[in-house]
């Protein structure tokens, strides 16, 4: 018999009980609002798929591009439903500016600048801040140290061949022109209209437009690494400007041995039994002479002097670049060579070697610019309504060698374009009454195919304010068609305005 | 009225049903209600200086009308001068608020209701249920003074309420895939948010009723030691309902609410652990079955393992709530500044009855999330309290169960839009959108307002041999 006051338990404990899990349990939901809004907050909100990225996409019209100049290169329109959409002023800047598109996203500074362009990024204090005001968005118009002229004519001078042209300054790094030939309209792939047939096309295009080649290409470099291995042997202290190499002359009728592989060349019937220096061995393009030099350097040095122009990494630039290489750093010898044939092969560009145009463009630009790299870049200041100008200066990726040797391989470098036998190799690279310093390459691809077409240069030699670094793919030999269409274009920026 | 005739017991005297009014002050309701109106008249002006760019209230008019609505409450209350809980009102008048100041934020045309020719839009819908709602909890808060007609009849309750569930099963419209919404001409409801009250009151009298019997009296299976087995049919019929509502409503949320109150209302009366645990093993078993074998919640599993498989397809509505609370941050982008529209939508699809704590959460930080978070524990905290200081087992259990609604549907919805459980179409009590959700929780608010008044009617004495005791006692001899 259960009385009443007998049935009376007490409930508390069990309801504290109750209590204290729900309050952990609530615990838990805060702690999960910390996760997702403070630790995974920075991935999230700079993510493609976050609403105010999309949304700041659609409604916003994006900031500006423009060259050095000015001129606008990437404008906005509005479509039919109020949203803006992307128009650019020509296929000549689709590889640097890339497109924006609702549908297929961003490329080339639209990518890289995607924050900056919508407005999203800004410096901390003016971000407190903006949650205030009424617009959240500050996007920056951008101002590219291209030329839109140059880029034009550089688009122009490749024509209907696959390649690309780099120019840029080598006292500040600013990019002139920075063409890729075959390009494609960039405006019809963020007109929402056109975008989907032209996107389709593009992709399934054999000669892959899309490709920016000048930052994105890897080619064998052919001759124009010489120059490298110059940097390196020199850098190093390997070689000086005079040293000659006994066994050179006698080899350049069958070729040097290098552990039962012959490296050839072919040029000896105009220089003859004369041992070339590192002057006269720029000029004709010596293989065997640039071997020795390599051999000399060793794997170790011809890499870290590599290294510290930019190979083996991507390169510090406001567009994605592939890495460049001098081997492929599987080997066991110093430097990740296989053996003494590879390292002899790449000390001239003809091994496991790989370069993009802006690479070479940086190799060029450390001897112009006396020894020290200066690191390459487009955007030169970034204009927002709420933030106002920011200019982005020059800096330096430091000095690689002395301005000594720089100014050996400077003056190597000037025999190719203008000495007596440079002439026959090289004369279109000249530029009409201002020196101009070069190296031409033709890198052979081996099988049938046509070799590619390499020149890098500067001018004017004295005190140089451009460097250009040509390739065309498969278009013959580095004198005959790179190396004119280097000329042309540095003697429209030194003469033409440009 | 007390028909016992062998238990002498002195009645402290009634009040009459229409006696003399005495008011009652109560200040520290004031006091509160004040800090509230001083909270949303800010967030307002916030909200204008964000979408308007001036320095003024966003919508007068609604914020006015919903504040005067706090006070006359109040007042009502201060009249009737009942000794009912003061924290109550103000907490939850805080929750109604917020979702006032949201759902003038969000795009009005989210719900348009055509009243006595008037077309209304979502602020001004969800306005005119927060008014009800709170009329009605006033007017629980103030009338009921005796739970006998709740306690009397729990088993007509429980037949009222699987009547309301069949009525869902064969009527109920389809909408999003789940067969929730009941339509009565112009009005439709969902009688899932009835029903978890009926359930609360319904379990109330049936563990207050045999509680002895769950507590002392064992049964053995194997090395398990367990109440009564005639005892445990009520526990997997209530095991049975939650999934045949999963089965046929795939309403994953209200199956999970109601079992869980089940549970803890189960272990709150019994102590016994082992019964808490054989119900989660159970309702475990019974999620793995449905995650097998039924495709929309097998989907809702999937999304909730790795949203971000298909950010933009099926994990979309989560991705983008998570994408909320990250822009959020610590402090929140402000009222009005959060939910960039695209296209003219929220980023959210539903996100005025589903993520509603993923907007706030946006706009007003992780802070804001726990300040509501915290303003639920409190809620909890008094259901919990009125129940501890009830007169009798099942006005205690009673407050307790309907406080845990609140509380685990609040958890419920919350982890889903957190990425804490799967996503639930349950509502967050007081601030989603919705008339059905805000008069359920208004009923359970004005309950507990009134189990809260210790000078009303006593509970009836313990009936000695009720119908199931006997039953009980015919089993175990």
């Amino acid at each position: 018999m259960l009385g009443a006051g007998a049935a009376r338990r007490p409930l508390g404990r069990t309801t504290v009980h109750v209590a204290i899990v729900l309050s952990v349990a609530f615990g838990l939901l805060a702690a999960a609002a910390g996760y997702w809004g403070v630790v995974k907050a920075p991935d999230l909100a700079d993510s493609p798929n976050d609403a105010a990225v999309i949304a700041a996409g659609r409604t916003v019209p994006r900031g500006l591009i423009r060259d050095r100049t000015g001129k606008v290169l990437a404008d906005n329109k509005r479509d039919a439903n109020g949203e803006s959409y992307r128009v650019y002023a020509g296929r000549q800047i689709s590889q640097v500016v890339g497109y924006a598109s609702a549908t297929y996203g961003r490329a080339g500074l639209e990518r890289s600048f995607d924050a900056e362009l919508t407005g999203l990024a800004g410096d901390p204090v003016s971000d407190a801040f903006a949650k205030f005001g009424a617009d959240r968005y500050d996007p920056k118009d951008l101002t590219l140290s291209l030329s839109w002229d140059l880029q034009k004519a550089a688009v122009a001078a490749l024509g209907k061949h696959r390649g690309a042209i780099v120019m840029l300054d080598p006292k500040t790094g600013e990019v002139l022109a920075l063409a890729s030939t075959p390009t494609y309209d960039a405006s019809a792939i963020a007109n929402p209209d056109t975008a989907k047939a032209t996107f389709e096309g593009l992709q399934g295009s054999a000669d892959q437009p899309l490709l920016p080649r000048a930052t994105l290409g890897r080619y064998v470099p052919g001759s124009v690494f010489k120059i490298v291995t110059a940097v390196a042997g020199l850098g190093s202290k390997s070689i000086t400007p005079d040293t000659t190499f006994k066994q050179q002359p006698a080899a350049e009728k069958n070729g040097l041995l290098v552990d039962g592989y012959r490296v050839r060349d072919g040029h000896h019937p105009v220089t003859g039994s004369k041992a070339l220096d590192l002057t006269g061995a720029t000029e004709v393009s010596c293989n065997i002479y640039y071997a020795l030099t390599g051999l000399r350097t060793g794997g170790a040095n011809l890499v870290s002097y590599a290294e510290r122009m930019g190979f083996d990494a991507a390169l510090p630039f406001d567009l994605p670049t592939a890495a460049s290489q001098v081997t492929n750093g599987q080997g066991k010898q110093p430097g990740g060579f296989t053996d003494d044939v590879e390292l002899a092969n790449a000390s001239y560009g003809q091994a496991e070697t790989f370069v993009t145009p802006l690479q070479m463009a940086l190799v060029a630009s450390t001897v112009a610019n006396d020894g020290e790299l200066m690191q390459p870049r487009l955007v030169t200041s970034m204009t927002g309504k709420r933030s106002g100008t920011r200019t982005i200066g020059p800096k330096s990726m430091g000095r690689i060698i002395s301005a000594t040797d720089a100014q050996s391989i400077n003056t190597a470098m000037v025999a190719a374009v203008e000495g007596n036998l440079g002439q026959q190799f090289t004369s279109g690279a000249k530029v009409p009454g201002i020196t101009t310093a070069g190296k031409s390459g033709t890198a052979q691809l081996g099988g049938t195919g046509e070799p590619h077409s390499w020149f890098i240069g500067f001018a004017p030699a004295e005190n140089p304010t451009v460097v250009i670094a040509v390739i065309v793919e498969q278009a013959g030999r580095g004198g005959e068609i790179a190396a004119p269409i280097a000329g042309d274009l540095m003697t429209l920026y030194l003469k033409g305005g440009g | 009225m007390i028909s016992d005739a062998r238990a002498p017991v002195r009645l402290p005297p009634l009040p009459g049903a229409i006696g003399p009014i005495r008011p009652r002050p109560r200040w520290l309701e004031f006091r509160l209600l004040g800090l509230v109106a001083v909270a949303l008249v800010v967030g307002s002006i916030s909200l204008g200086a964000t979408v308007n760019g001036r320095f003024s209230l966003f919508d007068t008019q609604g914020l006015l009308i919903y504040i005067a609505a706090l006070f006359a409450s109040h007042a009502a209350q201060v009249l009737a001068g009942r000794r009912t809980d003061q924290i109550l009102l103000p907490t939850v008048a805080l929750l109604g608020g917020l979702s006032l100041l949201l759902m003038q934020r969000l795009p009005q045309d989210l719900v348009t209701q055509t009243l006595f020719g008037t077309r209304f839009g979502l602020a001004q819908v969800q306005l005119i249920w927060l008014l009800s709602a709170l009329a009605m909890a006033t007017t629980i808060g103030i009338v009921v003074r005796s739970d006998r007609w709740l306690r009397r009849y729990k088993y007509t309750w429980a037949a009222a309420g699987v009547g309301l569930l069949l009525l869902t099963f064969v009527f109920g419209m389809e909408i999003n895939g789940q067969r929730l919404t009941l339509q009565l001409g112009p009005v439709s409801g969902q009688p899932s948010e009835l029903l978890k009250v009926i359930l609360v009151v319904f379990l109330a009298g049936y563990l207050s009723e045999n509680r002895e019997l769950l507590v002392e009296q064992d049964s053995r299976v194997g090395p398990l030691r367990l109440p009564p087995l005639p005892y445990l049919a009520p526990m997997v019929a209530m095991w049975a309902i939650a999934l045949v509502i999963v089965v046929i409503q795939k309403d994953l949320g209200a199956a999970l609410l109601f079992f869980g109150v089940f549970l803890s209302m189960l272990y709150v009366a019994t102590a016994r652990l082992s019964l808490v645990i054989i119900g989660l093993i159970l309702f475990l078993l019974g999620s793995a079955l449905m995650a097998m074998l039924i495709t929309h919640v097998r989907t809702r599993v999937d999304i909730w393992i790795d949203p971000f498989a298909d950010p933009l397809g099926a994990g979309f509505q989560v991705v983008q709530a998570l994408h909320a609370f990250a822009r959020g941050g610590l402090l929140g982008v402000g009222l009005g500044a959060g939910l960039p529209e695209i296209a003219g939508r929220p980023p959210i699809p539903e996100v005025h009855t589903d993520f509603p704590l993923a907007a706030l959460g946006e706009e007003l930080g992780i802070l804001g999330v726990v300040a509501i978070l915290g303003l639920y524990l409190v809620v909890v905290e008094r259901g919990l309290r009125i129940g501890a200081a009830a007169a009798d087992d099942f006005r205690s259990l009673l407050a307790i169960g309907l406080s845990l609604v609140i509380g685990l549907q609040a958890f419920i919805i919350a982890a889903g839009n957190l990425k804490v459980l799967p996503l639930t179409g349950v509502t967050l009590p007081f601030i989603s959108y919705g008339g059905s959700s805000l008069l359920a929780n208004a009923l359970v608010i004005g309950l507990l307002l009134a189990l809260s008044d210790k000078g009303v009617e006593p509970p009836p004495l313990p009936r000695v041999g009720s119908r199931w005791r006997r039953i009980g006692r015919r089993g175990a001899a």
